[in-house]
């Protein structure tokens, strides 16, 4: 336990022949190591769950608002004026998305502050 | 990316784990905020843009709506929080 505690900066290469013990109880820096590893590990994939999410979601809203918008009677196919306007709905859209964003942060900030 | 396995996890000491968890716990009101912000741009965008779609930005007249609508439905939010603690005293 008192050994290879500050960072392992003195004595990166005997740490793992110096410790008598075999696997069990790992050594503090192996651990400090794999927990650190583990911590990275768990939060990239969380991260990337949540952006997944969030891009599944604002796919979902754009192509039921915009199909709303532009498709308005659906035929055998999606004509070149409708796609146009998928695209400009699209933008739109985001345009709007960070409109929101931006006052309903802006606004929970302030309501933080008055409470 | 590579797997997170069950021993790597098990070698997460307490205060390893208690950061995470307090990660999680930002990361999560973070998702929360953003899942309003889908709905308060849904909810609006079908309230706000009712015309024919002819450009890529929001016309003066529309952007207005958006933002008078989402204050106005956090507005009503709060009066009908007041209506509910009202009603229980």
């Amino acid at each position: 336990m008192a050994f290879g505690l500050f960072g392992g900066s003195s004595n990166t290469d005997s740490d793992k022949t110096a410790s008598p013990v075999p696997v069990a109880p790992l050594s503090t820096s192996t651990l400090g190591a794999n927990a650190a590893q583990a911590k990275k590990l768990i939060q990239e994939q969380i991260s990337q769950e949540l952006a997944i999410a969030n891009a599944t979601e604002l796919v979902q809203k754009i192509t039921e608002n915009c199909f709303q918008n532009c498709v308005k009677n659906p035929g055998s196919t999606i004509d070149a004026a409708q796609k146009k306007c998928t695209e400009q709905c699209f933008e739109k859209y985001m345009h709007g998305w960070n409109l929101v964003s931006r006052a309903y942060i802006t606004r929970i900030q302030q309501s933080k502050y008055d409470i | 990316m590579p797997e997170l396995d069950s021993q790597a996890l098990a070698s997460l000491d307490a205060e390893s784990r208690k950061e995470i968890m307090q990660w999680i716990d930002s990361e999560n009101s973070k998702a929360k905020v953003q899942s309003s912000i889908h709905n308060f741009t849904d909810m609006c965008w079908k309230k706000c843009v009712t015309k024919d779609i002819t450009s890529n930005m929001l016309d003066t007249t529309e952007s207005n709506c958006m933002t008078n609508c989402l204050q106005r439905f956090l507005d009503t939010n709060i009066n009908v929080v007041k209506l509910i603690q009202a009603a229980q005293k």
